[in-house]
């Protein structure tokens, strides 16, 4: 049985506790405010926008149910633009693991002139997209671009292909200007993880005679792996997202042949005001990003595990 | 023109721009009865202390209300903030503002194109009974006819924008190679007829062959904006030139016809005659190689007959634009094919969702008025060009340098005789489709192919906005002579 002194001991500390139970939310709550706002709510409006036949030239707004995924999954385009962000993410960042690893395998010694050779490399990654995108623009043009004036050069004859012109070579300049860029990327993070690595290790392989291919494939990617999916997962989805280079160098051109998922969501939610079916196609961008995060994500605790 | 003349057509202009700041004022109640301009600043004295925000086109355009802003501040206490933002931006961006409800800009620019869809949704406000307020109605008919019709200043007979800015596509050519008597008997040896400026585009595409053959890679015969953005503007003037239709009774799309088809394999066809890698060139690469003697001839817009000619080339503003070798070698024609694109152009408006409506009104009919409007288009580092009569009139322009009146007559006959962008909802959305389907077939693909691809387009673009609602606008655009697609305008007494 409570006494009455204990009752009233009860009471005045239980407020006191609630008080103290609140304290934290109070501090959290600006913060879960904001996040509600910026990301919640934007994204919750807009999973209902996408649910309604929202166009610039229309006066009323109705809701269509799916009718915007089902048109997008019908839309010859919304696939091509799917395949070329799918090409820019697989052989794209493909190529920049390797030579970024390469990169990194080579300058990963000790050896003369190591600090400029690596500052150097890593000056496309410090460029604004935008300016890389109109910087290789003007390298890739017909007639004044140095590209075609060293091709020139070998050839022994004036070249003036159009690599940005032409539907076959467009995609080809976009990947090599994104790989330019992006290589130096892959490089810095493989290069500050072979720092770390422990020195010993490699030095008993040497001691049992193990080779340099041997070192590298037993024993620097397995080491590093964790790193490389981080890498892969961090350029992956970036990849994913691939849209400045594109606006500034070939605008999704020639035709539609170089347009990937991001510049076709801008083209139809910010250029033609197509915003519930721009919405329903950021939403399949989403799922494909959460897909793919999974994937990664599943790999890199399996990584770290093993 | 030479620097001392270039000073004394400055000092004209400011003495011109000082005249009208002391002209006496017939302003009271009511119309405006004097000039528009001093109607506009007089009203507008009841709004000094505000800042309106106005929208302009990032670049060279935004030299003009730059300079003109601090004299409107200086007559009426109106601070003008001059946004510049890029072309496409001027369409989405005061749309997404209007949108959201944010009210961040009071006057804008919009291309005629646009209209439809800023109207549809609500972000112009209807400016009639300004007009009626504060405009002296004879200013109103000082708008060449073409500038002042259905589908431009108007929509549905209600007025959202006063014009300001004659975009017409000319050619330009070089007079010097046209009039030499060598070229001229080679010309006829090798194509049986005269060496003339050309007026079809047979006749152009000849010269333009026949001049590359010769003096490549030196210079070449022709030279033409390709980059994707806004090639379509070269592919809608000679379709209609060549009797070719938007649209069939049933709203389908037939810009797949056998006409689009040969037009733009014709279209494939010049980018041969023309410098390696024209199929990126935009505005800026056509300018320099025309600038720089390289080319023969160009089709585009007016400012590069002031700057060929070397008007104003000392002004600061010009500093970016390559010196002109081709001073006193020009010559003009509209653009061959009948129907020269009114490519662009821009109509100053006034948003729906700003706080200052009138304030705003009043300073784009001041911009806009025809003592006002005459200076600006005179600017040498403006790009406005030529839209009233009293401005093709004007014995300053006409002798603004040795060509100038052939000038201003061109460009006057290009716009009466020219063709509108289609002007419709979904206007930007359909002219995409075209400028792919071009890009495309410059890129190799068959240009019946992509044409077949972009009239799909348009037909889902119809079906999807309604081919209904479509078909009502459609109509009502059509209602405009300079709308209407074939050979000849049927120009309606001015």
């Amino acid at each position: 049985m409570v006494t009455t002194t204990e009752a009233l001991s009860l009471k005045s500390e239980m407020p006191r506790r609630k008080r103290r139970d609140l304290i934290p939310w109070m501090f959290v709550a600006p913060c879960m405010v904001v996040i509600l706002l910026v990301t919640v709510f934007p994204t919750v409006y807009s999973l209902g926008l996408s649910l309604t036949k929202w166009e610039i030239g229309l006066q009323e707004r109705p809701f269509i149910g799916l009718g915007n995924y089902i048109e997008l999954f019908s839309t010859a385009r919304f696939w091509h633009s799917l395949l070329i962000t799918l090409l820019v993410v697989v052989v794209g960042v493909s190529i920049e693991l390797l030579l970024g690893f390469g990169l990194a395998q080579t300058l990963s010694g000790q050896m003369k002139g190591k600090r400029i050779i690596v500052a150097a490399l890593l000056l496309p990654v410090m460029v604004m997209p935008v300016v890389v995108g109109y910087t290789w623009r003007l390298l890739w043009d017909a007639q004044y671009g140095p590209i075609n004036q060293i091709i020139g050069w070998i050839i022994g004859q004036p070249f003036t292909y159009t690599w940005l012109a032409k539907t076959e070579t467009a995609l080809l300049a976009i990947l090599v200007t994104e790989i330019w860029q992006w290589t130096p990327f892959m490089f810095l993070v493989f290069l500050s993880g072979m720092a770390v690595l422990d020195p010993e290790i490699f030095e008993a392989a040497d001691i049992d005679g193990a080779s340099g291919w041997a070192k590298l494939w037993y024993m620097t990617l397995p080491l590093m792996r964790p790193i490389i999916v981080v890498a892969l997962l961090i350029r992956g989805l970036d990849a994913l997202k691939f849209f400045d280079i594109i606006f500034t160098l070939t605008g999704g051109g020639p035709g539609n042949s170089t347009e990937t998922l991001s510049f076709y969501i801008y083209q139809m939610g910010y250029q033609f005001f197509r915003l519930g079916y721009g919405a329903a196609a950021s939403f399949v961008l989403l799922v494909f990003l959460a897909v793919f995060l999974t994937y990664l994500l599943k790999a890199f605790k399996s990584a770290v595990g093993s | 023109m030479s620097t001392r003349m270039f000073r004394i057509f400055s000092a004209l202009l400011a003495v011109a721009m000082l005249l009208g700041l002391v002209v006496p004022v017939a302003y009271a109640q009511g119309p405006c009865q004097g000039s528009s301009s001093q109607c506009a600043v007089e009203a507008a004295k009841q709004f000094a202390g505000t800042t309106i925000n106005y929208v302009r086109e990032a670049g060279l355009q935004a030299q003009d209300p730059l300079t003109m802003a601090p004299i409107w501040e200086k007559l009426t206490g109106i601070k003008v903030n001059v946004i510049e933002l890029a072309y496409l931006d001027m369409y989405t961006k005061p749309l997404q503002d209007h949108l959201t409800g944010g009210g961040a800009y009071d006057a804008i620019d919009l291309s005629p194109m646009w209209m439809q869809d800023y109207v549809n949704a609500g972000a112009l406000e209807p400016l009639d009974p300004y007009i009626q307020k504060y405009m002296n109605p004879a200013d109103m008919e000082d708008f060449l006819p073409v500038y002042r019709s259905e589908g431009v200043m108007k929509i549905n007979g209600v007025t959202y924008g006063l014009f300001d800015d004659g975009d017409v596509f000319i050619l330009y050519y070089r007079k010097d190679l046209f009039e030499d008597e060598t070229n001229k008997a080679e010309f006829k040896a090798k194509y049986g007829y005269e060496l003339v400026p050309p007026e079809t585009e047979q006749q152009m595409y000849d010269a333009a062959e026949f001049f590359t053959n010769k003096y490549a890679p030196e210079l070449y015969g022709l030279a033409m904006q390709r980059i994707e953005g806004q090639a379509y503007s070269w592919f809608v003037g000679p379709f209609s030139g060549r009797g070719g239709q938007f649209f069939d009774e049933n709203m389908k799309a037939t810009i797949n016809s056998e006409i689009g088809v040969q037009l733009l394999t014709d279209m494939v066809k010049q980018n041969k005659v023309m410098p390696p890698g024209v199929e990126k060139w935009g505005f800026m690469e056509v300018l320099s190689a025309w600038m720089d003697g390289k080319v023969a001839m160009i089709v585009t817009w007016p400012p590069i007959g002031r700057w060929s000619a070397g008007y104003g080339d000392t002004a600061k503003q010009l500093d970016w634009v390559p010196a002109s070798k081709v001073v006193g070698k020009v010559g003009y024609m509209p653009q061959p094919g009948g129907r020269p694109t009114l490519a662009g152009g821009f109509n100053m408006c006034v948003s729906a969702s700003s706080n200052n409506k009138e304030a705003a009104y009043l300073f784009i009919q001041w911009m806009t008025s025809p003592d006002i409007s005459l200076q600006r288009v005179m600017l040498p580092f403006a790009l406005r060009d030529p839209y009233r009569l009293s401005h093709f009139n004007s014995p300053l322009y006409r002798s603004a340098w040795p060509e100038a009146g052939e000038y201003l007559d061109t460009l006057k006959k290009a716009a009466m005789a020219g063709q509108y962008e289609l002007g419709i909802p979904g206007a930007r959305e359909y002219m995409e489709a075209i400028d792919n389907a071009l890009t495309a077939a410059y890129a190799g693909k068959d240009p019946k192919e992509a044409l077949d691809e972009a009239a799909a387009k348009w037909d889902a673009i119809t079906e999807r906005l309604g081919v209904e609602n479509q078909k009502k606008a459609y109509e009502q655009w059509l209602k405009n002579p300079w709308n209407r697609l074939g050979p000849k305008v049927e120009v309606p007494t001015e």
